[in-house]
């Protein structure tokens, strides 16, 4: 009974934060020289808005979500999204183990440069992509490369390039440093002194422990990819989902149009998540099946 | 001193920076040396602007003809003030509203996440977008107040996830031991703020905003792609911009670093330097940053593992002496 409650409570907490978020810039109340708070408008406005997601019968729900051209380009972000994802994890774990395979020398400098790379701001690489690809095509002339996506083009090898590169690195650093951490552990010199090669020991033992970690990692992967993708589509001119929401605002759609939109981008995030704890519950239990 | 070497070169470099713009009336040119048309001797015209990067011009010039340099010069002032006022703020309500969950409060915490759980799943810029865009196009607003509202945003969308943080880490020097013992002696909570809780949160309140300084850097930057400027748009829009659709492209009116990014990105193709050139303005001040950051997280953090680290060490040697009977040491372990 008491869970029930508070879970009622949390669900109604949600959906008032999500409304308070939203209905805020009606506060404010511009005058001539000063900003006025007014909390009738913005009272107002929370009611208004708490009714249109309720009306779930009216014609006019959902509008304007209805016309836009939801679901091919929901399908085509989402595809960057994955193709980015799934370029990212296989060259994350690949340069890793070459870091980690080269001599400390090296691999010192190596990481130096990885953090480098964490500073570096998301539309400065953006810009430097734009950059190359036109230059050669002025240069060579060969138009392989699509960049923009006018006229219904749908490029994919640039977007997924440019907006998997900063993501890259941010999984870089922190496998080489979970990587680095593992190597200190017991069971490294165990198999080190068995006589078990450098290699296997990283593919075998250390990847197999490091999964995990990886998987829950991968959610702050997924949020940096999405905020990259809005910028990466909204430059290129590409008819992603972000061009059927930023159109969806600057209409004025209404809320329960703009509340859908923002479920469908949570989507991916609420999927890791629930990776991340199956992943976690996978673990558990087996450490208590062990004990 | 010298373990914040860098921290003090970074923040006077960034200090003589914002000193040099503060100043830019007394010693620099009003009109940035503007110069829309070029003539020769005889009063023709034989080149108008924007001119590439010369001697003359040291970073090029824009449409209109003004010196970059200038007007990066004269610009920067606003994107370090709103940047570090923005920090401050979100540090400071932040930390106050974290403190006094975290004191007062513990049952709160669940529900203050809960309710601003759509943070978590929205990424700021998109919540940023919609919350700007009511003051995009103005009509008739002074702009003290369209700046106004636009800082109460960037504070606002900072403000939980440092709440958050605060209290955690208020959580955490709550279960100390000598925060404890403080309590047990009939310390109040105003007793421990003052004496326990003040001395970390001096060093954790600069390290807060200079992050804070970072994230609200990236996200100004993000939010003039999409024509929402720091200190508004100018809805004249670029001089001498000819759009293929026949809209004005709107421009920055305050000179301001992220919206001189934003307004000119599209024209980087044939005139390079006039984005290029914030671009990497903007790259640098988030590398001197960044530095300042690196350094205060690892003095701050770094700290604490030493500590461990040396106790580690402390407790070591009492078992080796007692196996010292035998007929040989173990000389490394």
């Amino acid at each position: 009974m008491k869970r029930l409650l508070r879970s009622l409570i949390r669900i109604i907490l949600i959906l008032f934060g999500f409304l308070f978020i939203f209905t805020l810039p009606l506060v404010f109340g511009s005058a001539e020289d000063t900003v006025l708070v007014d909390f009738r408008s913005f009272w107002d406005g929370l009611k208004f808005n708490f009714q249109s997601l309720i009306q779930m019968n009216d014609s006019s729900y959902l509008e304007l979500f209805k016309e836009l051209d939801i679901t091919n380009s929901y399908q085509y972000t989402m595809t960057i999204l994955g193709g980015s994802l799934i370029v990212i994890i296989f060259l994350a774990i690949v340069i890793s183990i070459l870091i980690m395979l080269t001599p400390e020398k090296v691999s010192n400098r190596l990481k130096n440069g990885i953090n480098f790379f964490e500073a570096v701001p998301d539309l400065l690489v953006i810009l430097l992509f734009m950059l190359f690809v036109i230059t050669l095509y002025k240069t060579t002339g060969l138009k392989f490369l699509q960049l923009y996506g006018v006229f219904g083009n749908k490029p994919y090898f640039v977007p997924i390039m440019t907006v998997s590169f900063l993501p890259l690195f941010l999984l870089l650093q922190f496998l080489v440093k979970v990587i680095t951490e593992e190597q200190n552990q017991q069971y490294v010199l165990y198999a080190k002194a068995k006589g078990i090669g450098r290699l296997s020991i990283l593919l075998v033992h250390i990847m197999r422990n490091i999964f995990p970690l990886l998987i829950l990692q991968l959610r702050t992967i997924v949020w940096v990819l999405l905020s990259n993708i809005y910028l990466v589509e909204y430059v290129f001119n590409i008819n992603g989902f972000t061009q059927q929401f930023l159109k969806l605002l600057f209409m004025g759609g209404d809320f329960a149009s703009l509340v859908a939109c923002l479920l469908m981008l949570a989507i991916p995030l609420l999927v890791m998540e629930a990776l991340a704890w199956f992943i976690s519950k996978f673990i558990k239990g087996k450490e208590a099946v062990s004990i | 001193m010298r373990r914040y070497k860098k921290t003090i070169i970074g923040s006077s470099l960034l200090l003589i920076i914002l000193l040099m713009s503060c100043l830019y009336p007394l010693y620099g040119p009003a009109d940035f040396n503007q110069k829309v048309l070029i003539h020769d001797e005889n009063g023709r015209v034989i080149d108008r602007a924007p001119f590439p990067p010369s001697e003359e011009h040291w970073l090029g010039t824009t449409r209109n003809g003004e010196d970059v340099h200038w007007v990066l010069l004269y610009g920067v002032k606003f994107t370090l003030i709103a940047a570090f006022s923005v920090a401050v703020l979100r540090v400071i309500f932040g930390g106050i509203v974290g403190i006094i969950i975290s004191l007062w409060a513990p049952f709160l915490k669940r529900y203050f996440k809960d309710f601003f759980l759509t943070m978590r799943y929205i990424p700021s810029i998109l919540i940023a977008i919609i919350l700007m865009i009511p003051i995009k196009f103005p009509d008739d607003v002074a702009i003290s107040s369209i700046v106004t509202y636009q800082l109460i945003i960037l504070v606002f969308i900072g403000f939980p996830s440092v709440t958050v943080f605060a209290a955690d880490i208020t959580d955490e020097l709550l279960k100390t031991s000598f925060v404890q013992s403080s309590y047990l002696m009939g310390a109040g909570n105003f007793h421990i703020i003052k004496r326990q809780l003040l001395p970390y949160m001096r060093s954790y309140g600069i390290l807060f905003t200079v992050q804070q300084i970072l994230s609200t850097l990236q996200i100004i930057m993000q939010l003039s792609i999409f024509e929402l400027f720091l200190g508004g748009a100018n809805r004249a829009g670029i001089f001498g911009y000819d759009d293929p659709y026949g809209r004005p492209k709107l421009a920055s009116m305050s000179y301001e670093w992220a919206g001189l990014i934003g307004q000119n990105f599209t024209e980087f193709t044939q005139m390079p330097w006039i984005v290029f050139a914030p671009l990497l303005g903007f790259f640098v001040l988030i590398l001197i940053i960044n530095m300042i950051k690196k350094e205060l997280e690892n003095n701050i953090l770094g700290v604490q593992l030493m500590k461990t680290k040396r106790k580690r060490k402390k407790e070591k040697p009492l078992p080796a002496a007692q196996t010292h009977t035998g007929k040989f040491d173990f000389l490394h372990d």
